[in-house]
């Protein structure tokens, strides 16, 4: 990747979460990318895992992607927690876990193409939902510890529907609504992603792997 | 508007009953009462326009019977229609309520439920040059859209002009809505630059031309107090039903994208998957209409005290509903 921009492709739910995907991705890896392919979409969770092996395939022969960047919604599946991260660990319940574990199998044995060895990968899962990382910084009662918290007394903070009224001023926003409100509260969070990154592990680990590119290619 | 529809002995409908919200998606199997239930908001529409019987009939006890309730500030009347047999309901009574109020003001409902409209959307209906105009409402199958889309121009530029700007937005290929009044048709004129290409009507995808006939509702200054939509899907591409989903809130629920006007209660029935799953923030907009035998039923999706646990372990609505495990799915021989 050294000198060009990089060139990604974005799996996501939705516009939405494709154009607040951009924006923070950019801004962690500290500078432009080519997206290759916009418009890939997964139709939610389990979609996204079963079409991961195909999406990966066809970017990796057919494409001159560096790396695909997926994002999806944890719901009310366990978060990425710290120590998913020690070698050989994997949590069956964590879609993060899941969704590297899937990539990897997928990616593993298929012969270098395109002039590069393998496709790279950052997944980032947002806990429970994208709108959580929208309100960080303006909601101190919103974040993952505060999530893990309620979800383990048996009373979750709040409910996706809950966080979309928050962010959108409706928990019904059309898709205009939608990606203004979200990109908006990405531009916000690319000034400084840190706090981001400290109250949402599930960002924290996205943005480690785009980082760990830099330090491979830099 | 209407707050509860109970069937007795009505075609499938032995026995059913359902609350409706001001936004509704009818799943289930061809014969499950989805149709029924919009026939009967029809039927209802029709009597209003006679004067109400005010004798209680003497009504066997194996009588059809549709016993709507409505939502404030008419929740103190009850309309009840009763049926000869199946194809004749022709007897509407009103019985004032307990309580709620507006137990009589039935000129005031009535004017409300004489509004209400049901569409089969036809794209070749609704591509079909309307000339001369002589009304620009809305036929049922959306012919009259160019009718339509003139008046509104004409009345409202403000409301052409919201309606213009989202059709853009959903259709990035095409730069405007250009109206041709005095041929009784319009067309969308392509993006991109160089000369300006213009599609007419009967060349513009069957897709479309739904939307658009969908956008003319939800942009109408003064829309019907019911909107019955059948078939939802039909002919638009999964990825664009989320817009499609957008349209008919901004017609359920006006005040959250900045309109001034009473919500417009839509029952819509829909046989994809790919727009049930776009509910799963809002299970109590989804009715299940069921079949078991010949008996038919609704129930509410988010009455199933089990749907996060189900939606937990894996699967979208959609996949859910496909699977057979939530109802409203054909019997299998
Ligand atoms: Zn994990």
């Amino acid at each position: 990747m050294n000198g060009r921009p990089p060139r990604l492709a974005l799996l996501g739910e939705s516009l939405v979460d494709e154009s607040a995907l951009a924006i923070l991705v950019e801004a962690v890896l500290g500078r432009p990318f080519v997206q290759v392919q916009p418009g890939l979409r997964a139709r939610g969770w389990p979609s996204v895992l079963q079409i991961l092996p195909a999406v990966a395939r066809h970017l990796h022969f057919n494409t001159d992607a560096d790396a695909l960047v997926v994002l999806v919604d944890a719901d009310d599946t366990e978060p990425h927690g710290e120590r998913h991260e020690a070698p050989g660990y994997f949590h069956p319940r964590c879609r993060l876990c899941q969704l590297r574990a899937v990539f990897r199998r997928a990616t593993r044995n298929l012969p270098p193409a395109r002039g590069r060895e393998r496709m790279l990968r950052a997944v980032g899962l947002a806990v429970p939902a994208a709108e959580a990382w929208y309100l960080c910084g303006l909601d101190e009662a919103v974040g993952e510890a505060a999530w893990i918290a309620g979800r383990e007394a048996g009373r979750p903070p709040y409910t996706r529907r809950e966080l979309k009224a928050r962010v959108y001023g409706t928990d019904r926003p059309n898709l205009a609504q939608a990606v203004a409100g979200a990109t908006a509260a990405a531009r916000r969070h690319a000034r400084d992603p840190r706090r981001l990154e400290y109250d949402f592990p599930g960002f924290a680990a996205l943005a480690a792997d785009l980082r760990s590119w830099d330090i491979i290619n830099r | 508007m209407i707050a509860s529809v109970a069937f007795r002995n009505f075609k499938a409908l032995r026995s059913a009953r359902i609350d409706l919200a001001p936004f509704n998606l009818v799943i289930g199997p061809n014969g499950s009462g989805k149709t029924s239930l919009i026939q009967a908001v029809l039927r209802l529409r029709t009597l209003s326009r006679l004067p109400a019987a005010d004798a209680p009939a003497e009504t066997e006890p194996e009588t059809a019977e549709i016993v709507f309730r409505f939502n404030p500030p008419h929740d103190g009347l009850e309309a009840t229609l009763t049926c000869r047999d199946e194809d004749r309901c022709d007897l509407l009574q009103l019985a004032p309520l307990p309580a709620g109020e507006g137990a009589d003001d039935w000129p005031g409902l009535r004017a409300r439920l004489l509004t209400s409209r049901s569409y089969l959307l036809d794209a070749r209906a609704i591509a079909r040059p309307v000339y001369p105009v002589t009304s620009d409402e809305l036929a049922t199958d959306g012919g009259n859209l160019a009718a339509r889309l003139a008046g509104l121009h004409a009345r409202s530029p403000e409301s052409f002009a919201g309606l213009r700007e989202e059709m853009i937005r959903l259709f990035p290929e095409y730069a405007d809505l250009v109206l041709d009044p005095a041929r009784g048709t319009f067309a969308l004129r392509l993006s991109g630059g160089g000369d300006p290409v213009l599609v007419p009507a009967d060349e513009v995808s069957q897709g479309t031309l739904y939307v658009l006939a969908l956008l003319a509702l939800a942009h109408d200054p003064a829309p019907p107090a019911i909107v019955c939509l059948e078939e939802l899907d039909r002919g638009i591409h999964p990825r664009l039903l989320r817009g499609v989903r957008d349209v008919l809130y901004r017609l359920s629920y006006p005040a959250d994208y900045g309109h001034v006007r009473a919500p417009v209660q839509v029952i819509a029935t829909t046989h994809s998957p790919h727009l049930l799953d776009l509910f799963r923030d809002h299970p109590e907009e989804i009715v299940i209409a069921d079949k078991h035998g010949r008996a038919a039923t609704f129930a509410r999706l988010s009455d199933r005290p089990d749907l996060e646990a189900l939606l937990a372990e894996g699967g979208t609505l959609g996949d859910l509903w496909y699977s057979g495990i939530l109802g409203g799915v054909p019997e299998e021989s």
